[in-house]
This record gives C-alpha cells, structure tokens and sequence, in this order.
C-alpha cells in the first residue's frame, strides 16, 4: 500500500499559527465543533495558548461528542508521552563513527590565563592558550589534524598537573608521550632541537635552524615554531631573536616574557635582553 | 563617516582577533550539544538499534564533510535533524523501491498478534501504538517525533524536514489524527 503523505495545501484546515480558535469559533456560519476537534490534534503537542486551552475544556465540557474525541485524543497522547522510554546509547563512539582519533582535553587555569590541553591516545597533541583565543578556535584547529576532541578533564591529568608544577616554579622538565601528528619532517627537527634548550637558557632562531643542519634556515624555522602545538612543553618561548629581541610569541609576547621571567630570563626597557642572560 | 561597530582607526574590530561570538562552534562542540538528541531522534524513528546506530553515524559522517562549507550563524540543532531525516527518509524510501512487498515486514516493533478486549493489558497497548507510529508515512513520524520528543519548533520542523511550516504542522496533527482513529476504540478498554 502506497500512502501520500505529503498533505496538499490545506490552509483553511488548520489553524493558521497566531489565529485564535476561539474567534475561528465565533464566525458566522462555523460549526464550533469542528473547530474544537481541529483544534485537538494542536493541544497535544503544545500548539495552543492558554485561553484556547480553557475554550476547549470548557467546549468539550458542553458538548458530548466533542468530550468523547477529546477524550481519545487524551488518551493517544498520554501512550505517547509513556512510549518515550529511555533510549538506548550509539553502538559506536563519535570518533570511531567518524573514523576518526579522540582527543580528550580539558582545562588548566596558569598565571598566563586559561590554557586548553589536550591529549590523544598517542600522546600530548594540544596546548593552547585561551587568553586571546576562544576554545572552538583550538578545538576546531584539533578538529583539522584529523583527531575528535572530547571533553575529559580526568583524562589529561598527568599534563595539567607538569604544567601547574612548571608554573609553580617546581618543575623544569616535562615527562610526558608527545603527539605531533602529521607533520614534516623539518618542522620535527625543530621542534626535536626546542625541546632539547634546558630551562633556563635562550637560543637563537639561526642558532635552532643550525643545530638540525639548516644553517640560513632562521626565518623557516620561526614559522615552525609559530605552529607549535605543545608550547610550553616544548620550550619555543626560549627561542628568541639574534639580536636579543624576543621576536613572535604564539600566545603574544606577552606571554613569552612572563614564561621567560618565570625562568629567571628578563627583558629591559628596551625589551632587548637584558645583560647576561645565557644567550648562544 | 563609515564606522564599523568597535572599530576605531587604531584598534580592529574584534572578529579581526577571532574573539568575540564570532567564532563558530567547532565541530566537536555542535556534536556535543547535538548528538545525543540526534540519535535519541534516529531511535524514535526506527525503534531498532542497529537501524539508529546506521542512521546515526551517516548522519555524522555527512554533517562532519559538509560541516566546513555550513554558515557559522546556522542553527546547528535543526541541521543536523534535517540530515539526519533526510538519511532516514530517503532509506525508507530505497527500501520501499527495492523490494516494496517487505514494506510491511520491515517494520522493527511487531505488530500486536491478538487484539481482543479482555486480554489487552496496558503494556499491549503501548506496544501497538509504537507499532503504528513506526507505521506512519516517514514525513510525518518524523514530524511528530520532533514535535512531541525533541520539543522542536514548526520552524525548525520545517528547516528539519525541508517544508514549510504550514506543511510541518499539517503533519504532525495528521500523524496524530490517524493514531486516534486507529486507537480510540481500544483505549477505552484499558481506561482506568
């Protein structure tokens, strides 16, 4: 049996949403009950303002046919509303649906403002700073290297209790699995060699790009850095400028200056660095 | 003067920062808010589990491809009811055109066997009325789902549905209309 569902356009049938069936009622030449069973279908699913409630009732009440269709109209909402049993849960994650790699983040409040962190099953994948950058930025960002960021506080615990240590000024390493994700293979050699400068020192965009065996390769470097996604944890706030200025910051310079003070590192009026600091 | 609202000449409006409501939602997030009333949706549409579970994940799958190319100001909720709808219509649909002498077997909550006054008890009955709301045409089952379990609006039961409003409505109140006729009778014996 074939049904045609698709109803043809019956304005006049139903009430026009905002018309009043109590004034529908009173035209000349309407049959009140008609408009009370139309009207009836609506007062299940919450189409009906409360004087055309009290209408109803009070029609119905009046007048037995009416009561009687009412009645079952009652009745078919009430199965409705008890059919609404608990659903069962998806089979499938959202990741694994997707095809995809979670990554469970939560939050850690630092001297520098809020930070997102977030770790894969590999490993540490995000740090993000939250200062100047709402959370569906980094999230969606997570989102473009092919991972499904779900909110798990308990989850990146073993970070955010190194982070709040770093921060506290009681730890200088950090002793976590990293996730870098898809990236090339330079971009892994710089941030290799970053994660190599002690807490503490300073080292030059030029000097970074010669440790891995690109001499020249300062400004390319610098982009890398710039897309470091675990600052912090790999220390590219200690990579600075040749000439002793402390050059761009992910999370603003701002941020790096505090990071450096942190490590005993400051910058002069000038925002030059200041006078022995272990520069190389 | 041309003056954007917060701008000034030395300070940028702030979506130029990516602060401020600007920001869409990430995926992840509208997946979040969304994605438990969606497949609570699929279930109330196919009362089976693996069924949900199908129309859950393509509905997923979709939603994330085409999320990238959607207007961040979108509603997202409605969206997503509309892909998921659209998966679970056009799957009715392709089923039905397969092999349309199934139709009827298809159908995931079996249909009460004995109807006599003395034996239906109350479980009986919400049993047949599952029944025929799976039996309902597609439009309009998903219709009064969204109307009666998702609290959805004739607005976003349209955008949900690809139809008007008028139509949205039309469907719902059509969907209950038929459950009446059909159980009016039987659920007077069970009044208690």
């Amino acid at each position: 049996m074939t049904t045609h569902n698709e109803p043809r356009q019956t304005h006049i049938d139903q009430p026009a949403p905002g018309a009043s069936i109590i004034e529908e009622a009173r035209q000349p030449g309407v049959d009140p009950c008609d408009v009370a069973c139309d009207a009836m279908p609506g007062y299940l699913v919450g189409d009906l303002s409360t004087p055309e409630k009290l209408w109803l009732h009070e029609h119905t009440a009046g007048c037995n046919y009416c009561h009687n269709v009412f009645d079952s109209y009652e009745r078919v909402g009430n199965a409705l509303d008890d059919t609404a049993t608990a659903t069962p849960r998806p089979t499938l994650s959202v990741a694994t649906a997707l095809g995809l790699r979670e990554a469970r983040y939560g939050f850690l409040d630092t001297p520098v403002g809020p930070v997102l962190v977030a770790t894969s099953d590999l490993g540490l994948c995000e740090v993000g700073y939250l200062a100047h950058r709402e959370r569906d930025d980094v999230l969606g960002e997570i989102e473009t290297r092919g991972l499904f960021p779900i909110e798990n506080q308990a989850s990146v615990r073993p970070a955010t209790d190194q982070l709040g240590e770093y921060f506290a000024g009681k730890r200088h390493t950090f002793d976590l699995p990293i996730d870098f994700g898809a990236i090339t293979p330079f971009t892994r050699d710089v941030l290799g060699a970053t994660s190599r400068v002690p807490f503490g020192d300073v080292l030059t965009y030029g000097e970074i790009a010669r440790r891995i065996g690109k001499p020249g390769a300062s400004r390319a470097v610098g982009n890398a850095l710039g897309r470091n996604p675990l600052p912090v944890v790999v220390p590219c706030h200690r990579i600075v400028r040749a000439d002793g200025s402390m050059g761009w910051y992910t999370g603003g310079t701002g941020i790096k200056r505090r990071l450096l003070a942190l490590e005993g590192i400051h910058f002069d009026q000038t925002r030059q660095l200041a006078l022995g600091a272990n520069v190389h | 003067m041309l003056a954007t609202a917060g701008a000034t000449m030395d300070q940028p409006p702030l979506e130029a920062l990516g602060v401020g409501p600007t920001v869409a939602p990430s995926f992840s997030t509208v997946v979040a808010d969304h994605g438990d009333a969606i497949y609570r949706y699929a279930w109330h549409l196919t009362r089976n589990q693996t069924d949900a579970d199908d129309i859950y994940q393509e509905t997923l799958l979709k939603a994330y491809r085409a999320y990238g190319k959607l207007d961040g100001d979108a509603n997202h909720r409605a969206w997503l009811y509309r892909i998921a709808s659209n998966t679970f219509i056009s799957d009715r649909r392709k089923r039905n055109r397969e092999n349309p002498l199934t139709e009827a077997m298809e159908q995931t909550v079996p249909a009460p066997a004995v109807e006599q006054a003395d034996g239906l008890d109350a479980r009986d009955l919400l049993r047949e009325v599952e029944h025929s709301v799976t039996e309902l045409p597609p439009k309009q089952r998903a219709a009064l789902i969204l109307r009666k379990y998702h609290e959805a609006s004739y607005a976003e039961i349209a955008v949900s549905l690809n139809t008007s409003e008028v139509a949205a409505r039309a469907n719902v109140h059509e969907a209950l209309k038929k459950l009446r006729t059909q159980f009016a009778d039987r659920l007077d014996w069970i009044r208690p």
